[in-house]
């Protein structure tokens, strides 16, 4: 598969394979054990400037952007 | 428990019904008669969602005891309006959006018919004044105020009393 | 006003008709939580802790069984322990207490009985032992090395295992290089800031009504979502969520406290106990002891310029403290760190757990904290430099492309629109008034999707229902309708908006963050462009052409070449809808969605004030809110939550707090101690509308429910500094607050 790039956090960049966010964090966590569990605990994701919640299968590809966010709810 | 049975004008009609002496007319009205439309924001007189008129004088109905109203005529929010004919105040609360949750609305519209049979032509800072006791927290006032002013016009230039 | 760049000229959206709920509402009609009565019902009573943080060594409830018209009685006991990793794990000890109490308030047992004053006296009766444990009462305390723990279930989250902790979240955001920055600047300011607990302060009290039977769960209650109550409450009662039907009843303000549940899972148990429904509902002095206030903060903001105003760098530090649970307080204000393109970013935050009651959010939480210290910083900056406070802004101002601090770039955002709107404004254009001085301040929020549901149903006569499941807090029926209205192309009039309970309309999620006009707005869009495709197949029957030869204009098919109908005409929609039976039914459609694309929502602010020397009481003379709602669909409700969120964030700046007690009790719960601005404290507040339309909705909206509250505070304190030379760094800037300070000068 193509590479990705995606932003944990706004902390560190890391690469990641998959043609699903939630491939995507598999890929993570089995490069990062725990940070996939973080990743999905933290449902959010903004993909090509769209916040997604809980992307489990929001399609990929090699030009797309990810952005974990926490959950933003609101009042 | 002993009830005390009141006697009292609710809303231009006779009524009777039986309260505790620590019975508040809050409860009474809201209990014993269904008269649901006047609200508990805080029980304690600091909020005015539970004005009512008794004797044309404006009180909150959680600060006053259900016998205290035997003999007396009283006015709720339910008794604003003649049938599906709204007072101008109601009306202008609508038009001008002076309502979002509408909790505080009932003890506004009291208050704000208080203060308009009152002082017919009252000045802003008159108006808010006058509206003090009573909180909102949706609309930071500007649209009641605003609402107010303009059934206050409304009620000057015709030649017909509203209620 | 509007400032528009949206060029659509739409017949509804935009228009401002009464609200189809509204005469109920003026004439005391409509039922609120507290408003219904049910025959035979109990009524319920709490009994509560009186200690800050104690284990509960014994709860004796025989005396109080015993007494006069008490039915049941309930514990923690009577419910099913959840595992600490259960989501609804912290709402259900938060309900009810199990072994510990972790503040003063913390509901420990509950009586139903036949009257309010047995119930009363009921609850008195309860005996409950103690044994007080260490409390952590302060953000500084929760954070101390070595400090006692809050809540023993407590883990920071997002990080590798460990040990319970006070803290529930570490968030460390980074970009660029910020200490060469700073070390590059011209101009560096560095202040600490703090900020009380202040609550939501809806007038409405939590209320429901509670009727267990065949082993179900019938619950009237308002609450800003009612499909979250019933799963809150199934979860609590350990059932699944088909036993819990919860019918919405008019909500008298939320504006995020009420996105939980206190009440109704103790209410369901106490009718199963007893057989008949219970009336539980909490007195105002319960809601302010025992409801999720916002938390309280401490901030410590620097932020480096260069001599032509450009800001290169900001460090923060944040801690917030959010009661004795755990919440993501700190996360989410690092994250609403967004008005400004910053280069250079550093954000290290903390949310800390106290003894006191469990945080619930509040409109825009945790970004007017972060915006009081930010904006004020930037003013500090503004007049250092000798610069314009909006012009600093504009240099600097997010647009579409630049990071957030989250590392995520804005899409379409009108910052730059709403600093223009205030610079060209007839208030800003003005001089302040003689003894007044001026201030301004910006704010931003997200706004969320999420889920919703929509049915729209075509009557026989060609009106039309619109059902959805989003709790009306503001006005947004009226807003359903007018995007119906718009789309099928019928008067607004001819709709019925309504809020229907869990069993009649498909999930939705709660009315938070601002996405009901958005999100559930999506979800009738889409359920009435269903309806078109039908209404047109059934024209095309009528007509007797290819369905692909009707189109729908104007609320009527029409079909070119062919006329329509009798005479040649369109076939309008009641024409349409009166042959429904003959062309294959009634007609009705359906949307659901998990909607992407929430528009976020800038605001701009700008207050002229007076400052009294001998009181320090600060009277405010002008006030302007500026916003952008992508398109106002009703302006008067747009015009009515930027208002409104202004206001609060008044009485936020100016006088609300919770003043603890050395115990950790709070000394002011009530609406005279804690005082909210009433009417005689302000003047009107004027609105400006700009609309600059969200790319991802069909009519461009954005929510704008919350950004209103950002920037007040800061708006407010940077005028304070005009008219005084002072800088107020604490909130609220309550009159011996700011006395103190002016005595300082």
């Amino acid at each position: 598969m193509s590479q990705h790039r995606a932003f944990t956090g706004g902390v560190a960049v890391v690469q990641a394979d998959g043609a699903t966010v939630g491939q995507i964090i598999d890929d993570l966590e089995a490069n990062y054990p725990g940070l996939g569990m973080a990743l999905r605990a933290g449902s959010s994701a903004g993909i090509d400037g769209e916040i997604h919640a809980e992307p489990e299968y929001v399609p990929v590809t090699a030009e797309t952007e990810i952005y974990f966010l926490a959950p933003v709810v609101g009042g | 428990m002993s009830r005390t049975h009141i006697n009292c004008i609710v809303n231009g009609e006779p009524i009777d019904f039986l309260a505790a002496d620590a019975t508040s007319l809050l409860d009474a009205l809201r209990d014993e008669l269904g008269l649901i439309g006047t609200k508990e924001g805080c029980g304690t007189g600091d909020c005015g969602s539970c004005s009512v008129l008794v004797d044309g004088k404006l009180n909150c109905s959680c600060l006053i005891l259900a016998p205290e109203v035997e003999g007396r005529e009283i006015l709720t929010v339910e008794g604003i309006a003649d049938g599906d004919q709204l007072h101008p105040l109601q009306q202008t609360f609508l038009e001008g959006a002076a309502l979002q949750c509408g909790i505080c609305t009932p003890g506004f519209l009291v208050a704000a018919k208080a203060l308009l049979d009152a002082n017919p032509d009252p000045t802003e800072t008159e108006i808010r004044y006058g509206l003090a006791g009573n909180l909102c927290r949706c609309t930071g006032y500007d649209k009641i105020v605003r609402a107010v002013q303009e059934a206050a016009v409304q009620l000057n230039s015709t030649s017909k009393q509203g209620v | 006003m509007t400032a528009t760049e949206n060029s659509t000229n739409y017949k509804w959206v935009g228009t401002r008709p009464i609200r189809h709920d509204g005469f109920d509402k003026v004439v005391g009609k409509a039922r609120f939580g507290a408003d219904l009565d049910l025959p035979g019902q109990l009524h319920g009573a709490f009994v509560r802790s009186p200690h800050a943080h104690a284990r509960i060594v014994s709860i004796d409830t025989s005396a109080a069984e015993a007494m006069p018209g008490v039915k049941a009685v309930v514990t923690g006991a009577d419910f099913p322990a959840l595992d600490p990793t259960h989501p609804n794990f912290d709402t259900a000890v938060n309900c009810m207490a199990r072994g510990e109490v972790y503040y003063h308030g913390h509901a420990v047992a509950a009586v139903a009985a036949t009257t309010k004053a047995e119930a009363k006296a009921a609850a008195a009766a309860v005996k409950v032992e103690y044994e007080a444990l260490p409390a952590v009462l302060s953000i500084a305390d929760s954070m101390a090395e070595g400090a006692p723990l809050a809540n023993p279930n407590n883990y920071t989250k997002f990080a590798p295992p460990g040990d319970p902790s006070n803290l529930a979240t570490i968030t460390n955001l980074a970009r660029g290089d910020v200490d060469q920055a700073m070390a590059d600047a011209d101009v560096v300011v560095e202040m600490s800031f703090d900020c009380a607990h202040v609550h939501q302060g809806y007038i409405e009290p939590h209320a429901c009504v509670v009727d267990y039977g065949d082993g179900k769960a019938n619950v009237w209650c308002s609450s800003q979502g009612h499909f979250r109550v019933r799963s809150m409450t199934a979860d609590v009662l350990g059932v699944d969520n088909s036993k819990v039907k919860v019918v919405p009843a008019e909500i008298g303000g939320g504006f995020g406290g009420k996105t939980t549940v206190y009440l109704e899972p103790i209410a369901a148990k106490l009718s199963e106990k007893s057989g008949k429904p219970v009336k539980l509902l909490m007195t105002r002095e319960e809601v302010l002891r025992g409801s999720g206030p916002a938390p309280s903060a401490e901030l410590r903001i620097k932020i480096g310029a260069t001599n032509d105003g450009e800001l290169t760098a900001i460090d923060g530090w944040m801690a917030y403290g959010v009661g004795a649970f755990s919440d993501m307080a700190g996360l989410i204000g690092a994250m609403s760190v967004a008005s400004y393109k910053f280069p250079n970013l550093r954000m290290e935050t903390y949310t800390a757990l106290t003894n006191t009651p469990k945080s619930a959010a509040y409109r825009a939480p945790s970004a007017p904290h972060a915006a009081w210290a930010i904006e004020s910083v930037v003013d500090e900056i503004a007049t250092e430099l000798g610069m314009d406070p909006i012009d600093l802004r504009l240099k600097n101002a997010a647009v579409e492309g630049d990071l957030t601090a989250m590392g995520m770039p804005h899409p379409r955002v009108g910052l730059v629109e709403c600093l223009e709107a205030l610079k060209a404004s007839d208030h800003y254009q003005s001089e302040p008034a003689e003894g007044t001085s001026r201030g301004m301040a910006v704010g931003f929020w997200f706004n969320i999707g999420e889920e919703s549901s929509a049915t729209v149903n075509l009557n026989e006569d060609g009106t039309a229902n619109v059902i959805t499941g989003s709790p009306d807090i503001g006005g947004s029926r009226a807003s359903m309708a007018l995007m119906a209205a718009e789309t099928l192309g019928i008067d607004v009039y001819s709709i019925t908006p309504i809020v229907a309970d869990t069993e009649s309309v498909g999930f939705t999620d709660v009315t938070e963050g601002s996405r009901a006009t958005f999100a559930t707005g999506k979800a009738v869009v889409e359920a009435c462009e269903d309806l078109i495709e039908q209404l047109k197949a059934r024209a095309a029957t009528i007509m007797g052409v290819d369905v692909g030869e009707v189109a729908w204009v104007d609320g009527a098919a029409v079909s070119p070449g062919h006329g329509g109908g009798e005479g040649g005409d369109p076939l309008t929609l009641a024409q349409i809808t009166a042959q429904a039976k003959r062309t294959g039914g009634p007609l009705a459609a359906t949307a659901s969605l998990n909607a992407a694309g929430a528009g976020p929502s800038f605001a701009v602010h700008c207050a002229d004030l007076k400052v009294d020397e001998e009181t320090g009481e600060v009277e405010i003379v002008r006030y302007t809110a500026v916003q952008d709602a992508g398109t106002a669909i009703h302006p008067s409700y747009v015009e009515g939550q930027m208002q409104g969120g202004s206001v609060q964030g008044i009485g936020w700046a100016l006088n609300e707090e919770y003043i603890y007690s050395a115990d950790g009790a709070m000394e002011n719960a009530s609406f005279l101690d804690y005082r909210i601005p009433v009417a005689s404290d302000l003047p009107l507040i004027e609105t400006i509308i700009v609309e600059v339309p969200n790319p991802a909705h069909p009519y461009g909206v954005r929510g704008v429910g919350e950004t209103g509250i950002v920037p007040p505070m800061a708006t407010i304190g940077n005028a304070v500094k005009a008219a005084t030379g002072v800088r107020m760094t604490s909130l609220p800037m309550s009159p011996p607050k700011v006395l103190k300070k002016l005595n300082e000068r």
